[in-house]
């Protein structure tokens, strides 16, 4: 017995400095969205580990639907992983509530200038920047080439969008179509959550609406719920009540089936749509609503925490993955948008004649629209959302938009503004 | 001698008293623990705008003179929570006149047209409850938190349909497969086995089954020329697609009980029964009933209970907002809602929680007294 506690002991002193050089750990939190994406970050991460013996990257994968009440859940308890991913607007509210570490210091000049704008713009609360992401968003409508030719409806570019009656006559033609079962497909299945808000405020948006008064973010009455919003959401309901699309898509294949005719979602369907349709599958820009043409931006993106033991490491985690090879794994994987001008300048499928060229000219038009930066933003859409399922279900559209106005304005009042400190 | 025993049984008195302490020890440790201490903790949050990660604040350190950054202490702000969270006013709304005639406007069924009730909530911070007309006057009735009213409602309802039905669905599923015919105990699994399923899974499974357009149970029901119902679209029958699918879910536990008495029933008595003429349904009546007196108190008041706290079904098939139009808002959804989720207000939750508990307090002892009065 005693030698082998011997043996232990000398075991474990020859084994101190083997654990003392040992690679620290780089925590990090991963929504678990599409598979594709999800094994994109993993692919990324076992190069990432390979590459360099300092670091060991792990990933927590974290259910997406209650993803930010996961991470305050975390902050509470002190228990932030090092690298964090987060949908573009709520860093406001994380960087708000101290979450957040600014990494300013570790950008390069020379990288930032090769990032989009738009994605800096996003990462950037109070003057300093926190996050960036590796790709940026597209949404416009998917369309069934077959369909619209049968229906002889146009099939607009981005200098020449529909307007609302081209919009409206069209979904009439193609509603008549055999086949068809919905004119349009608007991924209600996604449920009341993130899509609401990203996909239907820049509709709301061309309307001439907008989720709150952007001068100083402190109200939302006559933006959200004047005669723009009313006008927005009375359009909105008269497409279910015309038929021209389903408050309750049965599954995730409207589009795919053949059962709708335009599918009004962003570039992640993008390989499952052209696998599906092939040549058939065409991009339409986003219409004119009224108010000239809009559509979202932003994506899921990168910020260290505050609680991390070891920010030189997550900062060397996250500029890996915004290296041309690694971004481009995951761009390929889930058919997004490179956030580096030089990647994206080389990838073809954004390219004049290329599938998703919309996506390209969008963002660079001046049509996107970034959602409210404001640390309100949680509740924000969370209350649009509300409203939009009240109203796609039937409610009453001013009574529905009011009440979030009226959530929208208490909330941020509760909080004296969310006056940065 | 006798005071010997005495001091003995004084001993003993008090080693039993010792060994009742300690084995109430761990009861008593985990009851203060988990369910006292987080209450009078919820009571003190409950006067605070705590909220759930507070901001950051730049302040002066007192001793070292540098600037700090430390998380935002919340403010002691009295009753404003409970204010806020109970706030009823009523308005007597003024027809809308016209300004040139001087009549009062119609629409086109003949009724009187009103300013929208809006514009006498919003100065005053409140949300619609309901609006009614009294002897020619329409009245306007606003709350702080409409949608707290709301769950006190939508829980009430569900309780007074859910305690009776499940009650009574239990007991004949129970009778069913207490039969000795072969194959009893597969329907005995068969009833049970929603019961072990995890709720958050069922909810899932019954939301694809309401679906309106391709759901199974609207195509069922077409073959009978009846529906498509919008299960849980419409704020008429949200409710009750959450009820239905609670019962599918629950009543198994109760059957199990209910079972377990029928059992103890000594089949002497069926026999006492019938050789004193009565039929079945007499036996049930006078036999059956009388004999699962306390097994039918015993699941009517855990039914209860649970029908309370009403929360998992509703957070998953409504996407956690109890919709539509608060059709299926309960006062722990509300709680989680207003603490947990987007708007962080911790202490405005703990104000929910202290009334809610306070009201299923007073409901408990009500019902306590009336079946333990019956008891004599």
């Amino acid at each position: 017995m005693k030698r082998i506690g011997l043996l232990l002991i000398l075991a474990l002193l020859v084994a101190v400095p083997v654990f003392a050089q040992e690679a620290a750990e780089i925590e990090l939190f991963f929504h678990s969205g599409r598979g594709e994406e999800r094994d994109a970050l993993n692919a990324i991460l076992v190069n990432f580990n390979e590459s360099q013996s300092d670091y060991v990257a792990v990933a927590k994968e974290l259910p997406e639907g209650s993803y930010t009440d996961a991470v305050n859940a975390a902050a509470l308890a002190n228990e932030l992983p090092c690298l964090l991913d987060f949908d573009g607007p709520t860093l406001y509210s994380f960087a708000y509530r101290g979450y957040m570490l600014p990494i300013d210091d570790y950008v390069s000049d020379e990288l930032k200038a090769d990032i989009l704008p738009s994605i800096i713009e996003q990462g950037t609360y109070n003057g300093k920047l926190y996050s960036l992401g590796v790709f940026e968003s597209g949404l416009a409508i998917w369309g069934n080439k077959q369909y619209l030719e049968t229906a002889g409806v146009r099939i607009p570019t981005i200098d020449t969008p529909w307007t609302l009656d081209e919009f409206n006559a069209a979904l009439e033609a193609l509603s008549q179509v055999e086949g068809v079962e919905y004119a349009l497909d608007l991924k209600m299945n996604y449920g009341q959550g993130e899509w609401f808000t990203y996909g239907f405020s820049p509709i709301l948006q061309s309307f001439g609406g907008d989720l709150i008064n952007r001068e100083d973010y402190q109200s939302a009455e006559g933006v959200l719920n004047g005669d723009a919003g009313v006008a927005f959401g009375e359009w909105f309901q008269s497409l279910f009540t015309n038929g021209y699309t389903t408050a309750t898509p049965p599954d995730d294949n409207l589009f795919i089936d053949g059962k709708a005719a335009l599918s009004f979602v962003g570039h992640w369907e993008f390989n499952r749509y052209s696998a599906a349709l092939g040549d058939n599958l065409v991009l339409i820009p986003m219409p004119d609503f009224g108010s000239g043409p809009a559509t979202g931006n932003g994506s899921w993106n990168w910020g260290i925490t505050t609680q991390c033991a070891n920010p030189d490491g997550a900062w060397a985690l996250l500029e890996f993955m915004l290296q041309p090879d690694q971004m481009t794994i995951m761009t390929k994987a889930a058919g997004t948008i490179p956030s580096r001008i030089s990647v994206l300048e080389q990838d073809a499928r954004f390219a004049e004649g290329g599938p998703m060229n919309v996506y390209f000219q969008q963002l660079f038009g001046g049509v996107a629209v970034p959602r409210p930066q404001t640390p309100a933003y949680p509740v924000i859409t969370a209350e649009f959302a509300k409203a939009i399922d009240e109203i796609a279900k039937g409610g009453d559209v001013q009574a529905a938009l009011d009440a979030a106005v009226d959530a929208i304005e208490r909330n941020i009042e509760e909080n004296n503004g969310y006056q940065a400190q | 001698m006798a005071v010997h025993v005495k001091v003995r049984s004084g001993g003993l008195q008090r080693r039993e008293r010792y060994l009742a302490y300690g084995m109430m020890a761990p009861a008593a440790v985990l009851l203060i623990l988990f369910l006292i201490v987080p209450f009078v903790m919820a009571f003190g949050l409950s006067f605070t705008n705590q909220s759930l990660v507070p901001p950051l604040e730049t302040v002066v350190d007192e001793t070292t003179g540098e600037t700090v950054q430390r998380q935002k202490p919340p403010d002691f702000i009295g009753t404003d929570n409970y204010q806020n969270l109970l706030r009823i006013h009523i308005f007597t709304m003024e027809p809308l006149v016209d300004e040139q005639t001087g009549e009062v406007l119609r629409d086109e069924a003949g009724g009187i047209q009103y300013e929208r009730a809006r514009t006498y909530l919003r100065p005053e911070r409140l949300e619609e409850l309901f609006q009614i007309d009294l002897f020619g006057t329409r009245y306007l009735v606003g709350a702080g938190d409409a949608s707290f009213y709301r769950s006190l409602l939508n829980i009430f309802e569900f309780v007074i349909i859910v305690v009776p039905v499940q009650t009574s669905l239990a007991l004949f599923l129970a009778m069913l497969v207490n039969q000795k015919i072969r194959g009893a105990n597969v329907f005995r699994t068969i009833y049970f086995s929603p019961v072990v399923t995890a709720m958050a899974i069922v909810a899932v499974l019954w939301f694809f089954l309401y679906n309106p357009s391709d759901g199974l149970i609207n195509n069922f029901l077409k073959v009978f020329n009846i529906g498509p119902f919008q299960w849980l679209e419409h704020p008429a029958s949200a409710l009750i697609a959450i009820i239905i699918m609670s019962i599918w879910q629950g009543v198994g536990f109760q059957m199990v009980i209910y079972l377990a008495g029928l059992q103890e029933i000594s089949e002497d008595l069926y026999e006492a029964a019938s050789i004193d003429g009565a039929n079945r349904i007499q036996q049930f009546r006078f036999v059956t009933l009388p004999s699962l007196r306390n097994t039918t108190l015993f699941v009517a008041i855990s039914t209860t209970i649970l029908a309370f706290k009403l929360f998992v079904q509703v957070d998953v098939m409504t996407f956690g907002r109890g919709g539509p139009e608060n059709a299926t808002i309960t006062p722990i959804l509300h709680m989680v809602n207003e603490g947990f989720r987007s708007a962080q207000r911790v202490g405005y939750a703990a104000a929910i929680a202290v009334v809610f508990v306070l009201i299923v307090l007073a409901i408990s002892l009500i019902q306590r007294r009336v079946l333990s009065y019956g008891d004599h």
